[in-house]
């Protein structure tokens, strides 16, 4: 059986994590936390990742949006598969008159809105994971 | 990465590009709550308030009016022999308390600046009169009038206006906006 | 003739339009030229801080930016204006990643924000730029026997900024000085006018306006000066609120610190605005030998 693919997850929401986390690691996930962008940029830039998971509304604000810009206009960390999972809709919600909540210029690859059913949490990631794997495949066949 | 996340934890993540010192740092000498014009009116003085976070006591800090008190004078944030920043804590646990909608019944601070974000995002500019309507519903009759009365002098002495100003270019100023937080709507 | 990017802000487009207008006479007097910056938006208040800071910083960097353009320092009359201009200069200058995401917002303005002018309060462009004999010798009416508290208020001293003390100003009482009035001692003079709290804590909001109108009378003065639109309704249009609240009978003027030397510089009081006051000046400006408003 292969290592576990390491994800991290950047959310600063402590209960939120606390279920999210239990759910990965029951599905052989290897899971590193950080609580704030602060510390979830030094993470992405010294670990080795292979997925993140990522809040938008933590520290001064929407940071989350800030940190997935980062990474796309990052050579190293551009090919990583990131899932923005957000309550954004809910937490701004007299901002969002029904509207979506899709942050159509960050080049994220999926978004869900918190609170998210544990199976589709696990096909997500997984599927996420593998459209990163066959994209590398393939450039890597180039 | 403490698996065990306690509030001062929490309160850390939201001050964490913060030019004060944590909250550990606090030694309860109480120059914030003696120098404070709100304190007399807080359910919790800013130095009860700092030691109840460090305690781990968030339904209280959260449900308190403490934070929703303070009028952003500064003057703990320049006095505090640690270098704590206190007032923006208070932001921190303003916006601790819109994110998660939770906060004290009775107060009107929260309604007051959603209306206030609100009325920036739709025109660029301030408007008092749309601002007034967070607060004027909490006032009894007597208030109401005088309110009334007030409004209508300054109405008189061209001291407020009829209609909302406006910037120009509002559609790219929207857009701007929603660069830095996906609002909806803005297609 | 030096030349400044002028953000009056909403206050000064209707309720502080007297600020406006005698700001623009005063320094045009004085060899300042304010060039208003073409569509400036609201520069966020406090409210944006309790929602989201990033926003916040992004409604001022646009400010920044669009006096940017123009290659002009920017000067605020409004101390809250003030406040989040300066430090959003601040701290995107001294953090390229959050500067590099403002900027990227910016650019649906076609703007850019690049750290390459200061901020400045109105009163610090009287007090610096200008400077008390530039003043003193353009002063035809000198104010004597007017006795004024400066009222500094929070926002124009804190948080801390570089150049200026937070604990012992004299900067204000200087200017007063310069125009011939009499600075009174005021203990209140860096104490909180409440601020929004008019409007969220009312009950604080009145008591905390009272101690400073109470102070302010005590010690002395005719009138208060101040030098920011919040501070001046907070403690002229709620007196008659405060003396609801706390029987008590005060009535004491609060005009702008540009207003006063307006009527030093001999301006007329119509051309300053002055009589849209809800607390009347007639009383406390018959003290000044001439530029008293018709009764």
């Amino acid at each position: 059986m292969s290592d576990p693919k390491r994800l991290l997850m950047i959310d600063d929401d402590p209960d939120f994590v606390e279920g999210i986390k239990a759910i990965l690691v029951a599905a052989n996930y290897s899971v590193d936390v950080c609580y704030n962008p602060k510390d979830g940029l030094k993470a992405l830039q010294t670990g080795n990742y292979d997925l993140l998971l990522l809040d938008i509304m933590m520290g001064r604000g929407a940071e989350g949006i800030m940190i997935a810009r980062k990474m796309r206009k990052d050579p190293k960390l551009r090919e990583m598969p990131v899932l923005i999972i957000t309550g954004i809709r809910e937490q701004m919600a007299f901002l969002f008159p029904g509207g979506p909540a899709h942050p159509r210029f960050v080049e994220v690859d999926e978004l869900v809105e918190k609170p998210i059913k544990p199976t589709l949490l696990l096909e997500k990631v997984s599927a996420l994971l593998k459209a990163a794997e066959a994209n590398k495949t393939k450039q890597d066949n180039v | 990465m403490a698996d065990e996340l306690t509030f001062s934890d929490e309160i850390a993540n939201l001050l964490h590009a913060s030019h004060g010192n944590p909250l550990n740092t606090c030694i309860q000498c109480g120059t914030c709550s003696g120098t404070c014009p709100s304190a007399p009116f807080m359910k919790h003085s800013p130095r009860r308030i700092i030691a109840m976070i460090n305690a781990d006591m968030k339904e209280d800090v959260v449900n308190s009016n403490t934070y929703w008190f303070c009028a952003s004078c500064f003057h703990c944030t320049v006095r505090c022999p640690r270098e704590i920043d206190i007032a923006e804590l208070m932001y921190a646990l303003k916006r601790y308390s819109m994110w998660n909608q939770q906060y004290q019944e009775d107060l009107i601070g929260p309604t007051f600046s959603e209306t206030f974000v609100k009325t920036i995002f739709g025109s660029g500019r301030s408007y008092e009169p749309v601002l007034a309507t967070s607060y004027l519903f909490s006032f009894g009759v007597p208030e109401f009038i005088q309110e009334a009365q007030t409004a209508t002098t300054l109405m008189l002495k061209g001291r407020l206006p009829v209609l909302p100003a406006r910037i120009k270019g509002l559609k790219n100023f929207r857009r701007m906006l929603g660069r830095i937080i996906p609002i909806g709507g803005l297609e | 003739m030096k030349k400044y990017a002028y953000f009056p802000g909403c206050s000064l487009e209707k309720m502080a339009l007297s600020y406006h207008v005698s700001t623009m006479e005063t320094t045009s007097r004085l060899g300042v030229e304010l060039q208003e910056l073409e569509d400036w938006n609201c520069c966020g208040a406090t409210a944006y801080f309790h929602i989201d800071e990033l926003l916040a910083y992004t409604l001022s960097a646009r400010n920044l930016a669009l006096a940017e353009k123009e290659n002009l320092d920017l000067v605020a009359p409004c101390a809250a204006c003030y406040k989040n201009s300066y430090f959003t200069n601040e701290y995107l200058k001294e953090d390229p990643d959050l500067a590099e995401h403002i900027n990227f917002a910016l650019e649906e303005d076609n703007l850019k924000f690049s750290g390459n002018i200061s901020v400045h309060h109105l009163i610090e462009i009287f007090v610096n730029d200008i400077g008390f004999e530039e003043i003193k010798s353009k002063v035809t009416n000198p104010l004597e026997g007017l006795k004024v508290a400066a009222y500094y208020g929070c926002q124009i001293l804190r948080p801390k900024k570089e150049h200026l003390t937070v604990e012992e100003p004299v900067f204000f009482e200087e200017l007063m000085k310069s125009i011939g009035a009499t600075p009174i001692d005021f203990a209140e003079r860096l104490r909180c006018c409440s601020a929004a709290l008019i409007i969220t804590n009312r009950h604080a909001a009145l008591s905390m306006v009272r101690n400073i109108l109470h102070n302010a009378i005590s010690s002395g003065a005719d009138i208060i000066a101040t030098a920011c639109p919040m501070c001046q309704v907070n403690l002229e249009c709620y007196q008659k609120q405060v003396n609801q609240e706390f029987g008590t009978d005060y009535s004491i003027p609060v005009l702008y610190f540009t207003q006063l030397v307006g009527l030093a510089l001999g301006i007329s009081p119509k051309q300053l605005r002055i009589g849209s006051e809800l607390v009347s000046t007639t009383p406390a400006l018959s003290f000044a030998k001439r530029g008293s408003p018709n009764p």
